[in-house]
């Protein structure tokens, strides 16, 4: 979705030609996603499908067509920019799952296991911190807004981890 | 690289505590790290570094920093040391309201000779930004700006260790930034650094070690790696399934 | 009102050291202060009710032996007399015992008791045969003669022995150490005891009210007038008397109530600077008071009461105490008036004291206590520490320009860092090392004039002569004698001066008689006949100045004399003259010096030659070493001043004490940073008592002047109190190093103040106190 509704966000500045998407798409995002440019054009001849974006000048060779924004496109992308992300919350990582496994498999090894996240987060937490760190240094606030909600994700995480760890402990002294 | 601190088998009891502080706690830095010492209130970390700073005695457990033994310094030795040797940075600064920005910079230095340490130490303000507030008041100064002049004091002696204990806890986001950014900046200068926190996000920002304490035992000790990272390899951002 | 109290007493309990500090001071001024009242109440004029008792003589008069007895009964009516006693026939005793001669006047009286100077029996009993006789009481005791002791009479050719049967108090007597005394025998006894020319008679008058010194001089004048012209050989009035007695108790009341009121003083200074540190160190508390609903005056109550609570504890012992330490000095002042002692003291005077006291303590408490009140309560909890003192950067820079260690220089700052609290230690300090360089002064000022007085350096002998034994052969005899260097001879006779109701005390000096001693105030010795000197005393009662010439008046010829020069004479409070022995008019009847002050050569021995002379005839003559001990009163003075001395300076102690209690409780923070930032115990230690050392220091400078102004203001005070105006030499009784050497005793003391609290200081726990925010 947010690929899709990222282009027509671009479009609505000024009308671009393929490649431009491409390159001004991964420089907003600011090398966290990396999209090839036939990604780029299914989803501007989808758009174009659908009416919400309209090719400027005449068809012919691909790499050459002018794409904008076209009426039902912005309302489409002021829709969706007024609707905030409800719904549940998504956990797409594997460690929910593991636990609960682990749970049952690892008989009250949890430990390591849990140590071991930790470590990983811990990395993390640090990759976050200096992709932060350059984005304000870079001058791209707004990647760096961005990559701070990560972080703080990433320290949510941390402490999800260490409550669990001072759960099993301190059942295991009790 | 030479071993800096070590702690070997650290047990502190406070009288009428129930369980230690600290329980067998063993530990070395490196000359040159910057180490951090994260963990809840309560966990024993501020414990562990009044004890490498010789603020404080071990119930049990040798602690030696620099190849000196703490155990066997009296008062007065251990005051020399740490006047000497440790730089230490607090969260609530710690100035001295009735002297001047310059003199509380140039106390650890004046405790030590009477040579005139007023050339360095203004060197240091200058350095760290605050070379103008020299001869203001703590009480005039923002809280950013009595932190750095906290660190200015520390440094004051070129001490072998800088250790800080929550030094953006009582700063906004913006003053914490500089002051972190600060000891970064040490470091990279080559000072060895103990920071404690309760901040995961600032143990990790510029450490590359993170040792993990709760309830008085040392339960990870994380050596990061500090190569950098491409942006897509540390987010992300899901949108559309890859796509046909 | 409960809750005030409990929390007051809660407090209490936590700050003992600080109640102990209120307690003891609190205790040695309120202590000091009674004493002072309890002697100026009860010793207001005891000699006047003893006078009273005892019908104390208002004039005694002498007459020659030729005046007419049966006349002399007549005059108590001529005069106005309402009672009268004798005339007693009288003569001048000289007695040997145990070795050493003495003198006294003998009168002869057969009944203690009458209208008029009732003698009071002490010991004994009267005499009932001719062979006894009477002493006071205040010569037994000086010479330690008791009842049963027999003497030698040498001053008649018969040297019969007499015995002791009785002591007497004499309420127209003075004491022993000061006056020459009386003693009695039966009437019949005395024509055995002298010689027809040296017998003479003595008369007591008495009027119905006590009469000033005007009326006593109209009174001798209408006795001159009504007697044969040159009956009258001298007189004694009751005034000179009681103001003799009462110099004494005057000076230590005086003394001692000045003292006391610098001891209050500085306690109060104590009271208030501790109650603004407790509430300075209470800031944050007593905004959780007032917001969990103590009202204003609620608060002041909590902080005035720690302070009263230790205070009313320290008057309950003090008071008492203080009452109990004056009786010994009441003891001593009944006793030489002869009245039983009894202890005296007044209760409501007491209980006066008690709540004059603590009205005094609790308004120093009270009013610093109402900033307490004031303050608002968020104020109060979001300050957390009052706001600190700022000042002393200009006293570090001026230390740290001299070079000083770092801790010094810190804690010199700290002195000053809160003005209103170095002041009031400062005003601590210097009233304790005023009164300590009084205590040194004033004393030494004292032992200079009795030196002047005795003679010390000037003559090491003191001889004196019998009738018996002829003048000619004393200066024989002491001629002879290798070692002496020089001999002066002193002649007393009685001289009447215009102005002066009784005849004036006057000594004439044969011989070089410059170099005795005598201070000099203003003018110069006489050089030849006719030239007097006189205390300030007799120079302003008779409106003489230096240069003046006045008639007087010798066994009825009148003399010129002129006045040459002030000198400095305690006896009869300024009553003398001084003059040559030239001046007396040739033939004068019964005038040869009776006594001689002998000056030895340089490295001679005293006592062998005290022996010697004395060998020549021991009991006509009695030959003894100057004795320069210092009179009695004067020691209790000097005692005195002691005490009080050592009582302000231990408040003095208190005040720093205290003073830096407060100042590092306040700063334990920054002792704490201090500590971490590397500074070792012992230069805390030394950071404090750089602190006290400049309190100490100032404080002493500053009270180095007021000492010694003090001390010249309470020497002119005693001076003129005995008639004479001070001698330079007395002023300036210290030597410039002493000047230095005080205020630096000062800055020791403090520093020894300091160690316990610097001890305290440099032990804090720094982790405790650094991380408990």
């Amino acid at each position: 979705m947010s690929l899709k509704f990222g282009v027509l966000g671009l479009l609505a500045e000024e009308p671009l030609h393929g490649y431009e998407v491409k390159n001004r798409f991964e420089a907003m995002l600011g090398g966290t996603w990396e999209v090839n440019i036939g990604q780029v054009y299914t989803t501007l001849q989808r758009l174009e499908r659908d009416g919400l974006v309209r090719p400027v000048g005449a068809r012919g060779d691909r790499g050459k067509l002018l794409y904008e924004l076209a009426d039902p496109g912005r309302k489409a992308l002021e829709g969706w920019l007024a609707q905030p992300d409800s719904g549940p919350q998504q956990l797409h990582e594997d460690i929910y799952v593991k636990l609960l496994v682990a749970a049952r498999v690892a008989n009250g090894g949890l430990n390591p296991l849990l140590g071991r996240q930790k470590r990983a987060y811990l990395q993390r937490l640090r990759d976050l911190n200096r992709l932060e760190d350059r984005a304000r240094h870079d001058g791209r606030n707004d990647l760096a807004r961005l990559v701070r909600g990560a972080l703080l994700h990433a320290e949510a995480d941390l402490k999800w981890i260490d409550e669990l760890s001072e759960e099993l402990n301190s059942g295991v002294e009790k | 690289m030479t071993e800096l601190v070590r702690l070997a088998d650290i047990t502190k009891v406070y009288q009428g505590g129930v369980t230690g502080a600290l329980n067998g706690v063993s530990l070395t830095v490196e000359e040159g790290e910057f180490t951090a010492v994260m963990g809840p209130s309560g966990s024993g970390k501020s414990t562990l570094l009044n004890l490498v700073a010789g603020l404080d005695r071990p119930t049990s457990g040798s602690v030696s920093v620099a190849g000196e033994d703490l155990g066997r310094m009296g008062e007065t030795a251990l005051a020399r040391f740490r006047r000497d040797r440790i730089g230490f940075v607090f969260q609530f600064f710690h100035l001295l309201p009735n002297l001047t920005v310059l003199e509380n910079v140039l106390i650890p230095a004046q405790l030590r000779s009477r040579e005139s340490a007023e050339v360095p130490g203004r060197k240091l303000l200058t350095q760290l930004g605050i070379a103008e507030l020299a001869d203001r008041y703590p009480a005039r100064l923002s809280g950013g700006q009595q932190q750095r002049v906290a660190i200015a004091r520390a440094l004051i002696n070129k001490p072998t260790l800088l250790l800080a204990d929550e030094p953006t806890g009582a700063l906004d986001t913006r003053s914490g930034d500089q002051v972190m950014e600060l000891l970064m900046q040490l470091h990279s200068q080559g000072q060895t650094i103990l920071l404690v926190t309760h901040d995961a996000k600032l143990a990790t920002r510029h450490a590359a070690r993170v040792i993990s304490v709760m309830d008085g035992k040392i339960v990870d000790d994380a050596r990061l790696d500090t190569a950098e990272r491409a942006p897509s390899d540390v987010i992300r951002l899901r949108g559309e399934e890859a796509t046909r | 009102m409960t809750a005030i109290l409990v929390k007051a007493i809660a407090d209490l309990r936590r700050r003992r050291v600080q109640a102990a500090v209120i307690f003891l001071t609190v205790l040695l001024s309120i202590a000091t202060g009674t004493m002072a009242l309890t002697l100026m109440s009860q010793t207001r004029d005891p000699y006047q009710t003893a006078f009273a008792a005892q019908k104390g003589a208002h004039l005694q008069v002498s007459f020659h032996p030729t005046t007419d007895p049966q006349l002399l009964t007549k005059t108590p009516a001529i005069i106005g007399a309402s009672a009268a006693g004798g005339p007693y026939p009288a003569t001048t005793l000289e007695f040997r015992h145990a070795g050493t001669t003495f003198n006294v006047e003998v009168f002869g009286r057969d009944n203690p008791a009458g209208d008029v100077e009732v003698l009071n029996i002490t010991s004994g009993r009267w005499p009932r045969a001719n062979d006894e006789i009477v002493l006071t009481r205040s010569f037994s005791e000086l010479n330690n003669l008791a009842v049963g002791d027999r003497i030698k009479v040498v001053s008649v050719a018969a040297a019969p022995t007499l015995t002791v049967v009785g002591e007497v108090v004499d309420i127209d007597e003075g004491s022993a150490d000061l006056s020459s005394q009386h003693s009695w025998v039966l009437k019949a006894a005395i024509p055995a005891l002298t010689t027809p020319d040296l017998l003479y008679y003595v008369m007591d008058y008495r009027f119905a009210t006590d009469p000033t010194n005007s009326q006593l001089m109209g009174y001798m004048d209408r006795l001159r007038s009504s007697v044969p012209p040159g009956s009258i050989s001298g007189s004694v009035n009751y005034l000179l008397i009681r103001n003799v007695f009462n110099i004494t108790n005057q000076i230590i009341t005086g003394v001692l109530g000045a003292f006391s009121v610098f001891a209050l003083l500085a306690t109060i200074a104590i009271v208030a600077t501790l109650v603004t540190g407790i509430v300075i160190s209470a800031y944050r508390e007593i905004g959780i008071m007032k917001a969990i609903g103590f009202t204003p005056s609620g608060v002041v109550g909590v902080f005035a009461l720690q302070i009263v609570i230790p205070a009313l504890a320290a008057c309950l012992i003090g008071i008492p105490g203080g009452t109990l330490i004056s009786q010994p000095l009441l003891a001593n002042s009944s006793h030489a008036l002869g009245l039983a002692y009894v202890p005296s003291f007044s209760i409501s005077l007491d209980l006066l004291v008690l709540a004059g006291g603590m009205l005094v303590v609790s308004i120093a408490a009270t009013l610093p206590a109402l900033r307490a009140g004031l303050l608002k309560p968020i104020t109060a909890i979001t300050n957390a520490t009052a706001p600190r003192g700022t000042s002393g950067r200009r006293l570090r820079q001026l230390a740290a320009r001299l070079r000083l260690p770092r801790p010094v220089v810190l804690g010199i700052g700290d002195a000053f860092s809160r003005p209103l609290r170095a002041v009031l230690t400062l005003v601590t300090v210097l009233l304790a090392v005023a009164t300590a360089v009084v205590a040194v002064g004033l004393p030494r000022s004292f032992e200079l004039i009795n030196n002047s007085e005795t003679g010390l350096g000037s003559y090491q002998v003191v001889v004196n002569r019998t009738n018996a034994y002829p003048d000619a052969d004393v200066m024989r005899t002491l001629n002879a004698q290798p070692e002496t260097a020089r001999v002066v001879a002193l002649d007393g006779e009685n001289v009447t001066v215009p102005g002066i109701s009784d005849p004036v005390n006057s000594i004439l000096f044969r011989g070089d008689s410059s170099r005795l001693g005598y201070m000099v105030i203003a003018g110069r010795w006489f050089t030849g006949p006719g030239e007097v000197l006189a205390p300030k005393g007799l120079l302003q009662d008779a409106h003489l100045k230096i240069g003046d010439t006045f008639t007087g008046n010798l066994y009825g010829n009148a003399i010129q004399l002129r006045v040459v020069g002030e000198v400095y004479d305690i006896s009869n409070l300024g009553h003398r003259l001084f003059m040559d022995y030239s001046t007396l008019p040739p033939n004068t009847p019964n005038s040869s010096p009776g006594q001689y002050d002998v000056t030895l050569t340089p490295g001679a021995d005293v006592n062998a030659y005290v022996r010697r002379v004395a060998a020549v005839q021991p009991d006509l003559i009695d030959v003894r070493p100057s004795n320069n001990a210092i009179i009695g009163p004067v020691k209790i003075i000097d005692t005195v001043l002691l005490v009080l001395a050592a009582v302000l300076v231990l408040i003095g102690i208190g005040g720093v004490f205290n003073t830096l209690l407060l100042n590092t409780r306040e700063r334990v923070h920054d002792t704490a940073t201090l500590k971490a930032m590397g500074m070792s115990p012992r230069q805390v230690m030394v950071m404090v008592a750089a602190s006290a050392a400049l309190l100490a220091l100032v404080g002493g400078l500053l009270a180095m002047p007021v000492g010694v102004e003090l001390n010249r203001v309470l020497n002119d005070v005693i001076s003129t109190s005995t008639g004479n105006d001070t001698p330079a030499r007395a002023y300036d009784v210290f030597k410039p190093f002493e000047l230095v050497l005080i205020p630096l005793l000062g800055v020791v003391v403090a520093v020894v103040a300091a160690l316990l609290p610097g001890r305290w200081a440099a032990r804090t726990n720094v982790v405790e106190v650094l991380h408990s925010e």
